[in-house]
């Protein structure tokens, strides 16, 4: 599969960012450089960036926050600059970065998640309203007075949620959001993250190297290789169909893909991919009744 | 020994108030000075550096009742005012964990922020004058001497307020008082509950004690003994001070070799550190 | 250090000490603090250090732990007492004092999560004094973590540097070493995480009350009776009188009772 296989996505009135080959040197010479395909993510949809490490998925989400500004290209959110215009964009974007220990600023669950509406000026009735609801969105209102760093990791992950979607924002910024959760509060996180894309129109972008999942957590892809070039994107399907490119940027592709592939080598009879265990039961079944 | 390991009521009342006096006033201008630069930015250097002088200051090396301060190295990372405000913050954790008396905060703050001050001024000083070629010379150099200045201030506080603070209660504290009688078989508690004040000391103690004692010390003699205490402090200090410097030697060459940005102005520029996650990044 | 223990301990355990008003128990602190102050016997001063253990019984604190805390700063007493103390009972008496103080301050930190602790020092100090304060202990729980780790990786690949104190020192070096280096770049994600969140220099805390009237009553009642049992001693009894040891009686009493009702 070519790079333009699927194509470089048009521009869509509802695109929310926008980041085309951008690069970033550090103060030790080593440089991320982020060209290939621009990065597009759209408002309902689920973006997700999948990459090995040091391909630079987190470089390319702190250029979206405007934690850090590109020497070259563009970067746009919701049409503006974030690394200058963040004050004008801030308030529409909720944020989990991956350390979440680090990121739980305030001393309680609640003061935690009260923290953005606090600090735009909410009055303190509608904060600790909103905090609330927050928790509750996620299950944890018992957190409320809690320490944050006596939590467990998933507990300090769903926290971290719930502070990014206190202000109902219409961009959701994850980086590794499943780290650390237990398979339980995963399956709930992928369902709520689905539930914000589909009903309220958020753009989602998350990063992960989370293969298996991809296609129940990811509307669109976008695959980085070493270094940081934008290899590949389409949907999850469209990208786990063909192994080799996939290999070539250092990802192993989903056991199902895997399992698929190898079959089609044996038997060019094999169906095409299916990523779900449910469908790919299925799919086998039917082409093993039909054998 | 960078700070007062007094216990709260053995300094006199009004040196210890002026201290706490002095410490929020000075804490204050400090707060003032310190947010007229992006307080978003100094806040979590501050609590960080703040947290890592508590790291070092949580392991005492028992013998020499001596830990490490790190006071020196804060100082350098966050210049005069912050330096302040660290102190504070440092020493109302340290209080509230028990480890320092409650009264004596304000002066241990002096004693710290002084310490953070000197220790800065006398580094930038002194690579002014020998270059930064010879950070670790002069990170040593500017310990010892910054440690040697405010032990011989910490001297003179016990100087000032030490001798007073106990002289009064001479006869209170007098072994041969000790004594278990039946409050029964007396009066209890009659004698000397309207004659109150400490300054009569002696005359009381005649009709308190039920026994004459022999015990006719004056009050300058009872009082702590400074010259016993300055002997103690400069006998365990110099191996604290020591310790101290060739660990700030160490730290401040280590970080003027991999983050020289940090020590030669310029911290509140992005450090060379990858993103989360990106640290295998190649080029 | 044991913060995480004395975290544990303030903000999960019950028990009438934690559901008390934390404002009762700063005021209640501050009159312990003026009993110290004021006296000057050393069997009064041990009567209190009882009585605080007996209230940390009653609070269902950990009591070893409120120990261990208390003794550190003994020991440093203890040098400044051998420094410069004129006799044995000056030198009992001084670290007394630091003990009790010491416990006093453990147990109100022992019962109250940090924040309610801070909340009023943030109220009289400017802005960045109070959200520093705030996030020097959460900075503090993330250092001493990454420090263990450090310690312990250094250790690992020094082997058995910990018989040589000259080796050992270098891997404490090298640990506080990394651990600073560490530091500064938790401030630098510290300072991103603020700004995408829109911090704007002001760290609030929901104030937190009391849900046990008669444990604030009691708290302060009990203070009360400390200080003003170090006041009347102080004016009426100026030297250790011969009755100085029914002080510690009722102290004892009552750490035996609160013992008898912990177990019971």
């Amino acid at each position: 599969m070519d790079t333009d296989t699927v194509g470089a996505r048009a521009t869509s009135p509802d695109d929310v960012v926008r980041v085309s080959c951008i690069r970033h040197s550090y103060e030790d010479g080593t440089s991320v450089h982020l060209c290939g395909l621009d990065f597009v993510a759209r408002r309902g949809e689920r973006t997700v960036l999948l990459g090995p490490n040091g391909s630079g998925k987190t470089t390319m989400l702190y250029h979206v926050l405007g934690l850090l500004r590109s020497r070259e290209g563009s970067v746009r959110v919701f049409g503006k600059d974030p690394a200058t215009e963040w004050a004008s964009i801030r308030g529409r974007v909720g944020v989990v970065l991956q350390n979440v220990d680090e990121q739980l600023l305030a001393p309680t669950v609640l003061d935690d998640v009260a923290f953005t509406p606090r600090q735009y000026g909410l009055g303190e009735p509608e904060a600790l309203a909103r905090a609330h609801a927050a928790l509750e969105l996620l299950g944890i209102d018992d957190l409320a007075p809690r320490v944050p760093h006596n939590l467990s990791g998933g507990e300090k992950r769903k926290v971290a949620l719930a502070g990014a979607l206190v202000m109902e924002p219409d961009l959701l910024v994850l980086d590794e959001p499943f780290e650390g959760l237990d398979p339980r509060s995963r399956v709930e996180l992928v369902s709520l993250i689905r539930t914000q894309a589909r009903e309220k129109g958020v753009c989602v972008i998350m990063s992960t190297h989370d293969i298996d999942s991809v296609h129940e957590l990811a509307d669109y892809c976008y695959v980085l290789k070493p270094g940081g070039e934008i290899a590949l994107e389409g949907t999850p399907e469209q990208i786990f169909a063909h192994a080799d490119d996939i290999a070539r940027s250092n990802i192993r592709p989903p056991i199902l893909a895997e399992l698929f592939n190898r079959l089609r080598e044996i038997d060019p009879s094999t169906p095409q991919a299916q990523l779900d265990v449910e469908k790919a039961a299925a799919a086998l079944a039917a082409w093993g009744r039909g054998r | 020994m960078s700070h007062l390991h007094i216990p709260d009521g053995v300094l006199p009342v009004w040196l210890w108030v002026a201290g706490w006096v002095a410490t929020l006033a000075a804490v204050t201008v400090a707060g003032r000075v310190a947010e007229r630069v992006d307080v978003r930015r100094r806040v979590p250097l501050l609590a960080v550096v703040s947290a890592l002088m508590l790291v070092a200051m949580s392991s005492e090396i028992v013998p020499i009742a001596y830990h490490i301060n790190l006071t020196v190295v804060g100082g350098v990372l966050l210049g005069p005012a912050l330096s302040i405000i660290a102190s504070f913050i440092v020493e109302v954790v340290l209080a509230l964990l028990g480890h320092g008396g409650i009264t004596v905060l304000g002066l241990n703050t002096l004693i710290i922020a002084g310490e953070m001050v000197l220790g800065w001024a006398l580094f930038r000083g002194l690579v002014n004058l020998a270059g930064r070629s010879r950070v670790r010379l002069i990170a040593f150099v500017a310990t010892v001497v910054t440690l040697a200045v405010t032990t011989t201030a910490l001297v003179g506080i016990v100087a000032i307020g030490g001798s007073g603070a106990t002289a009064r209660e001479s006869g209170a504290l007098d072994p041969a008082t000790l004594r278990f009688d039946n409050p029964f078989s007396r009066g209890v508690f009659s004698l000397g509950l309207f004659s109150g004040g400490e300054d009569h000391g002696h005359a009381e103690r005649e009709q308190h004690t039920v026994e004459a004692v022999e015990d006719e010390q004056g009050p300058d003699e009872t009082g702590l003994s400074v010259g016993r205490f300055a002997a103690v402090i400069y006998t365990l200090g110099p191996i604290g001070w020591a310790i101290e410097a060739l660990l700030t030697a160490w730290l401040l060459g280590y970080v003027a070799q991999v983050r020289p940005g940090l020590i030669w102005g310029g911290h509140w520029q992005r450090s060379g550190g990858r993103m989360p996650g990106d640290e295998g990044t190649v080029n | 250090m044991d913060v995480g223990a004395i975290d544990r301990s303030a903000t999960l355990g019950t028990g009438p000490l934690r559901s008390a008003d934390p404002r009762s128990k700063l005021v209640a602190l501050a009159l312990v603090l003026g009993a110290v102050l004021v006296s000057w016997n050393a069997l009064v001063l041990a009567s209190f250090t009882i009585a605080l253990l007996a209230a940390s019984v009653w609070g269902r604190l950990p009591v070893g732990l409120a120990i261990r805390l208390a003794a550190y700063p003994a020991v440093f007493a203890l040098v400044f007492a051998f420094a410069s103390a004129p006799d044995a009972m000056t030198a009992s008496v001084i670290v007394l004092k630091a003990t009790t103080a010491a416990l006093g301050a453990v147990t109100v930190v022992l019962s109250t999560p940090y924040p309610q602790v801070f909340a009023p020092l943030q109220r009289i100090t400017p802005g960045i004094v109070g959200d520093a304060m705030l996030m020097t202990y959460r900075s503090l729980f993330i250092l001493l973590e990454k420090f263990s780790n450090l310690l312990r990786a250094a250790r690992l690949r020094a082997g058995l540097a910990g018989k040589n104190p000259v080796r050992s020192a270098r891997v404490v070096f090298s640990a506080l070493g990394g651990l600073m280096l560490y530091a500064v770049d938790l401030a630098q994600r510290d300072y991103d995480i603020m700004r995408v969140r829109g911090y704007e220099g002001r760290l609030r805390t929901t104030p937190a009350g009391s849900t046990n009237r008669l444990a604030d009553v009691t708290i302060l009642v009990g203070s009360l009776v400390m200080l003003a049992t170090s006041v009347v001693w102080r004016s009426a009894a100026t030297t250790l009188n011969p009755y100085s040891w029914l002080a510690p009686l009722p102290a004892l009493a009552a750490l035996g009772l609160t013992f008898a009702l912990r177990r019971g």
